[in-house]
């Protein structure tokens, strides 16, 4: 009798654990508000198949867009697919082989070398009011047009820039006696280093500046290394005069600028305690609990932070931790399929057009318009991280190296630098690995 | 005339076949649809993964050159494939050990006379319906170092929040402990069904000589569910050995590459990189290192077995 109870209360404490297991994804079902991932705009006679990536707030951004453009032009049907880009990527590949792309694709524009170069985009130079077209490229910056070429053909029409940035506790800031305007951010590593540790608080109150600080017990980190370290590794190369590849074709990750980019982000973790580190460290939710103080994030963070946070924040430019400014970014951007018919490709221009026409919604997604005349027109109070980042974006924004294997090359270099701020490596063996493994996939492209 | 003696053709046809024949027949009959799926959908694709092994292959590149064994060669220098491969094995090994011993304690528990029977087959049955993207989630957030509620409920004990997924040496067996909680459900069923199959006598002959529970355990019911054992493993390890939800949603293959398993390394290879061909060599190594593993377990576990 003993036994066959003590067998019912062992299985019904599995049922308990069970029944606990299953409630975060209740709770999360009941909570969010999924962006619909097929949407079908319009019902008229002209189709539009539309792919991209937008799964965060900024595709319900877009698919407001696309049913307003539905609503003016009744002649049309939108369908759009957001697919996570990874995929979208590879489902591409296997469209493209198939003959069945989409009409119209959303992607970044670091991509354009690798599809360019197999002959699958549709030239749109023509489109451009250099010759006769309706796209003015003297209306986006140098850098944005330049990323719609490959090999002097331009492949694309930009949507926005997106990049880096900071989010802060202006909270946190108050009561740490911190100025929160962007204006007085730091411009060297020494001074990021004591902002952080004024901001990063023990559970006894201490910050990691005072000698009764408690490493083990922080419950206020003033800065999280973790969130996308690739963009901040390569902001912060360029910022002590690195880059990626030398123009000799050598990849130079490994450099003085690199170990140095890559040990003062390390040693903000190891060293300085003002960051957790990466592995097992949730940011965005660290900074909506209320545990982080400064998250390097995105242009695409605003909207997060304004609608599912209760934290009082703003944006901040990206930290400087080398000699000069500088920023990675990257461009949204639209592309036809080579194997458009001339009926299909003048619909998809419509589209085009209205969208450019009213770049200014998309201000709303958090990211940045690439049109400079709809930057210069958006306003300081419901914008106001659009303005400063895309500030930066223009004056001082770095984009990915243009090879067909970035992406690949990526692959090589983003374990590495976990590895390196999981201090599982040292920063040179992180470096030196991803440089020969990069220098192979570089090799092999030429 | 001539109707007639085509009659009597058909007839002496009909007759020379014999039951064997005929038998062979009706097996093959029935057995066609699937060969033509299994010969079209396995068959091809797998000749044409070892055909595209030797090509460097691009998805969208229209020139691919032949170049022998260098994806082989590549493959053995490839450090990366050496840390998925042995990543993967301690995973599998893991898994499958853990999820046989879950499996088979939940299976003699829930074949026990006790009260709601079925209602707890069920429940237990139940995270085996999970998608691996629903389970994967669940997991990060209950192994989440800062909001989980496992360190959370550690916290209690004293003890300092745990890394789950973020120690190199944690992040396997938390993966494994994952997959165990997701998995056993279908090897129960597999062991209550062999539990079923044992006669009931031999547990009573045992009793009348003496036998404890323990030794009706060890001495009748494990060496019978061999054959059972067997099936869970072998369809175990060929699961678990490719592994790649579980890495992709809650790591990403970290820290550094302390997760990285073979198939989402292959993945990478084939979908990031686009280098079919290489990938085609990976695939081609998993498939010969899963059929020798297959060999080795029906080796071992087959002897002594008990039909």
């Amino acid at each position: 009798m003993v036994k066959r109870l003590s067998l019912i209360l062992t299985l019904a404490l599995l049922v308990a654990a069970m029944l606990v297991i299953s409630m975060p994804m209740s709770t999360v079902a009941q909570d969010a508000e999924p962006t619909p991932i097929v949407g079908a705009f319009g019902g008229g006679e002209t189709k539009i198949s539309y792919w991209n990536g937008l799964t965060g707030s900024d595709g319900v951004t877009m698919n407001e867009m696309l049913a307003q453009f539905a609503d003016e032009n009744p002649e049309f049907e939108v369908t759009s697919e957001i697919i996570p880009w990874n995929t979208l990527y590879a489902k591409l590949q296997a469209a493209f082989v198939a003959n069945q792309p989409p009409d119209l694709i959303l992607m970044h524009a670091s991509e354009v070398p690798q599809f360019a170069n197999f002959g699958v985009l549709m030239d749109l130079g023509p489109w451009y009011a250099g010759n006769g077209g309706w796209f003015d490229e003297n209306d986006i910056s140098a850098i944005t047009y330049s990323g719609m070429q490959y090999q002097g053909v331009t492949y694309a029409i930009p949507l926005d820039n997106h990049g880096r940035g900071l989010w802060i506790n202006t909270d946190m800031f108050d009561a740490a006696g911190v100025d929160t305007d962007p204006a007085t951010a730091p411009d060297n590593y020494e001074d990021w280093v004591t902002l952080f540790q004024a901001l990063t608080l023990d559970a006894n109150g201490n910050n990691a500046a005072d000698p009764d600080f408690d490493a083990e017990n922080v419950v206020q980190w003033g800065y999280v290394v973790g969130e996308w370290p690739r963009v901040n590794f390569l902001s912060a190369l360029a910022q002590h005069g690195g880059e990626m590849v030398s123009p000799e074709g050598q990849v130079t990750v490994n450099s003085d600028a690199g170990i140095a980019a890559l040990q003062q982000t390390k040693d903000l973790v190891f060293e300085y305690n003002v960051s957790p580190p990466p592995a097992g460290f949730d940011t965005w939710q660290g900074f909506a609990s209320g545990a982080v103080a400064v998250i390097p994030t995105g242009t695409w963070f605003r909207n997060f932070a304004v609608d599912q946070t209760d934290i009082n924040g703003m944006a901040w430019p990206q930290v400087q931790f080398g000699a000069q400014p500088a920023t990675w970014f990257g461009i949204h951007a639209f592309m036809l399929p080579a194997s458009s018919t001339p009926e299909k490709a003048e619909a998809v221009q419509t589209l085009l057009q209205w969208i450019s026409a009213n770049q200014g919604t998309w201000a709303g997604s958090g990211q940045v318009p690439a049109l400079l005349s709809v930057q210069a027109s958006l306003d300081a109070v419901n914008y106001p991280s659009n303005i400063l980042l895309g500030q930066t974006f223009t004056d001082y924004g770095i984009l990915d190296y243009t090879s067909t294997v970035t992406q690949e090359m990526y692959a090589a270099l983003d374990p590495e630098l976990d590895g390196a701020l999981n201090n599982l490596k040292s920063v040179e063996d992180a470096l030196n690995d991803a440089a020969e493994r990069m220098q192979q996939v570089l090799d092999r492209a030429m | 005339m001539s109707a007639r003696a085509n009659s009597a053709g058909n007839r002496n046809w009909r007759f020379t076949l014999t039951l064997k024949s005929r038998e062979t027949l009706a097996a093959c009959a029935f057995l066609a649809p699937f060969m033509v799926f299994f010969a079209v959908f396995v068959v091809r694709a797998v000749v044409e993964a070892v055909r595209m092994s030797f090509y460097d292959w691009h998805i969208l590149r229209p020139m691919r050159p032949y170049i022998g064994i260098e994806n082989y060669i590549e493959l053995i220098n490839d450090d990366v494939w050496w840390i998925s491969l042995q990543n993967t094995i301690v995973f599998t090994a893991l898994t499958v050990v853990g999820t046989t011993i879950v499996a088979l304690a939940a299976a003699v528990a829930v074949t026990r006379p006790i009260r709601a029977q079925s209602f707890f087959r069920v429940l237990l049955y139940m995270p085996s319906l999970l998608s691996v993207g629903a389970v994967g989630l669940i997991w990060v957030w209950l192994l989440n170092t800062q909001f989980g509620i496992i360190n959370y409920g550690l916290s209690f004990l004293g003890i300092r929040p745990v890394n789950w997924l973020g120690d190199p040496g944690l992040v396997i067996p938390s993966l494994s402990l994952t997959t165990i909680w997701w998995g056993f459900g279908f090897p129960m069923l597999i062991f209550i069904a062999g539990l079923q199959g044992i006669p009931e006598q031999l547990y009573e002959a045992a009793r009348i000589d003496g036998g404890s529970n323990r030794d009706l355990f060890f001495y009748i019911t494990l060496p019978l569910l061999r054959p059972t054992i067997l099936f869970v493993t072998v369809t175990g390890v060929i699961s678990h050995f490719q592994v790649y939800g579980q890495p992709f949603i809650m790591t990403t293959g970290g820290p550094g590459r302390s997760s990285y398993s073979l198939i989402f390394y292959l993945y990478q290879i084939a979908w990031t990189a686009f280098r079919m061909g290489y990938g085609a060599a990976v695939a081609v190594c998993i498939a010969v290192i899963m059929a020798v593993m297959t060999s080795i377990q029906f080796i071992v576990l087959s002897r002594r077995i008990e039909y």
